[in-house]
């Protein structure tokens, strides 16, 4: 009887601790990366409207293009958590009212974060996020969340 | 139940159109909603004293997408398939094909427009579009992107809902705010018109089609979004003719009149709730001195995946100058849940109170009660 309930107690914590370990876990740091040229200060909410189409330029004027990691990447829904404050469903939403109404373009995803770091490297305007240990010497990092 | 033939048929037209431009980098995209609804049980007919008929709940009014007894998918059931292909240098083409339930999946070009963009500010759209009358009108359709089943269809109960035009939109910052302007022009000339032909039948009559049309449609959409609120004001306005088709051939002209819309909504944001809510007034400069005042507020909790939900919307019918309180008049109160099981695609749940507050004797309360129930899929791709 006795043992039963402690089976059961056990059985109870260890399906918590199942549980707790299916949400996602404090992962990796979030580098936000810009091109090396590029000398704008990015505070958050600046990154949140450039990620989410509200702000389509840099205050130098420069054109930004935004770059997403694919659907599903762990380091997406962690930027989208923690910049966008945000779920990827809430961000998908978000992107369909404005994609199926002719008033906005999803910014464009790349594979990998070694892609990612490459595209911010060649490219002026570009601005993205990668795991902070990706980050190569070849972009500069304005952030880190 | 789905029509697959339809689908292959629709993508395969779509695959057509678009091939024959050689050079074309084509992006398909889409979305959709699977829905399973009815009504629970019965109701006095208002338009026939002394009989009973099956509580009847109208999801959509334009295309007449209704729950009664019967279990269907069809009501409001759908899916678009969206091409865009750029023709050049700022310059890009969209179309929209959809398949809906209420017209047994035959796919359609909803939408189909020129999008030109000569700045970062400036954005042209020239072709059909949503008009932009409520705040959710213009992706009404796109279950995704809110989280009831559909936005409170007392509300959305127009016989128009879209237009062949070109829409200027601005785009600047004010302080910390995104904000844009779109100014509207265009016509609607609905031949045959579904909702109205509907209403000729309902009350007895045999048009061989009720004819529709909103000419010079022209407006105005200011919306200004910050962190944690969007919110938009529109005015428009449009001169409005009906023709009947008798079942005879000759024709009924009704009186011609313009229409103003005003509205003012949006959704705010106290996380973890959202406040969605719409003002709209619309009238005519008809004898009567038409006018349709509406409303809807609507509180979403964000838990994680789960958004349980409740809304209050209410519409009415009165006449400025002939003062009667008797006429058409409802509200409905819808309580429900989605649930994001996947990034893009959400399960909802929703049931529906339409409470029906017109007046009997005159044939205003045509609706009746209803209480439904409905559960579907909502997935964008």
């Amino acid at each position: 009887m006795q043992s039963s309930i402690k089976n059961r107690l056990l059985c109870s914590i260890g399906a918590i601790g199942m549980l707790l370990s299916m949400s996602p876990a404090v992962s990796a740091e979030v580098a936000v990366i810009v091109h090396p040229s590029n000398n704008v200060a990015l505070d958050k909410a600046e990154i949140e409207r450039i990620f989410l189409g509200k702000s389509k330029a840099f205050s130098s004027g420069e054109t930004a293009i935004p770059t997403n990691l694919a659907a599903g990447a762990a380091t997406r829904s962690e930027f989208e958590d923690k910049v966008l404050g945000r779920t990827s469903a809430q961000v998908n939403a978000y992107w369909a009212k404005l994609v199926f109404t002719g008033k906005g373009t999803k910014p464009k995803e790349l594979d990998s974060d070694g892609q990612v770091t490459e595209f911010v490297a060649g490219n002026v305007g570009a601005i993205a996020y990668v795991a902070a240990s990706s980050v190569t010497g070849n972009v500069k990092v304005v952030a880190t969340f | 139940m789905f029509k697959a033939k339809y689908l292959g048929y629709a993508v395969s037209m779509a695959a057509a159109l678009f091939t024959s431009v050689s050079y074309a980098d084509i992006k398909f995209s889409g979305y959709g909603s699977l829905v399973a609804g009815k009504t629970l049980g019965t109701v006095d007919d208002p338009l026939n004293p002394g009989q009973t008929r099956d509580e009847t709940f109208t999801a959509d009014f334009y295309d007449v997408g209704q729950y009664t007894n019967d279990l269907t998918f069809n009501a409001e059931s759908m899916i678009a398939l969206q091409a865009t292909t750029s023709l050049g240098e700022q310059l890009d083409f969209t179309a929209q094909l959809v398949a809906k339930g209420t017209d047994d999946f035959s796919p359609e070009f909803d939408w189909y427009y020129l999008t030109y963009k000569p700045s970062e500010q400036w954005t042209i759209l020239a072709g059909r579009r949503n008009i932009p009358m409520y705040y959710f009108s213009e992706f009404s359709e796109v279950g995704f992107a809110y989280p009831w089943m559909r936005p409170p269809s007392n509300l959305y109960w127009w016989q128009v809902t879209q237009f062949n035009g070109v829409s200027a939109i601005y785009d600047f910052t004010l302080g910390d705010y995104a904000s844009n302007v779109m100014v509207f022009y265009g016509n609607e000339y609905s031949y045959d018109n579904k909702e109205m032909k509907y209403y000729d039948r309902l009350y007895g009559g045999n048009a061989r089609s009720v004819d529709e049309f909103w000419k010079d449609i022209l407006g105005f959409n200011w919306n200004v979004s910050g962190d944690n609120f969007d919110v938009r004001l529109v005015y428009f306005t449009n001169d409005r003719d009906r023709t009947t088709v008798n079942a005879d051939g000759t024709s009924t002209d009704s009186p011609h009149f313009t229409q103003e819309f005003l509205g003012f909504g949006g959704s705010v944001n106290f996380n973890p709730i959202t406040v969605l809510f719409d003002w709209n007034l619309v009238k005519y400069d008809d004898a009567y001195g038409t006018e349709f005042p509406t409303y809807l507020v609507s509180v979403v909790y964000n838990i994680d995946k789960f958004q349980p939900y409740i809304s209050y919307s209410k519409a009415d019918h009165k006449r400025k100058k002939v003062p009667t309180d008797d006429l058409e008049e409802h509200y409905l109160l819808s309580y429900g849940l989605r649930y994001n099981f996947y990034p893009s695609a959400a399960l909802k749940i929703q049931y529906d109170n339409f409470v029906d507050q017109g007046d009997k004797a005159t044939g205003w309360a045509y609706h009746g009660d209803s209480r439904a129930v409905s559960i579907g899929v909502d997935f964008i791709f």
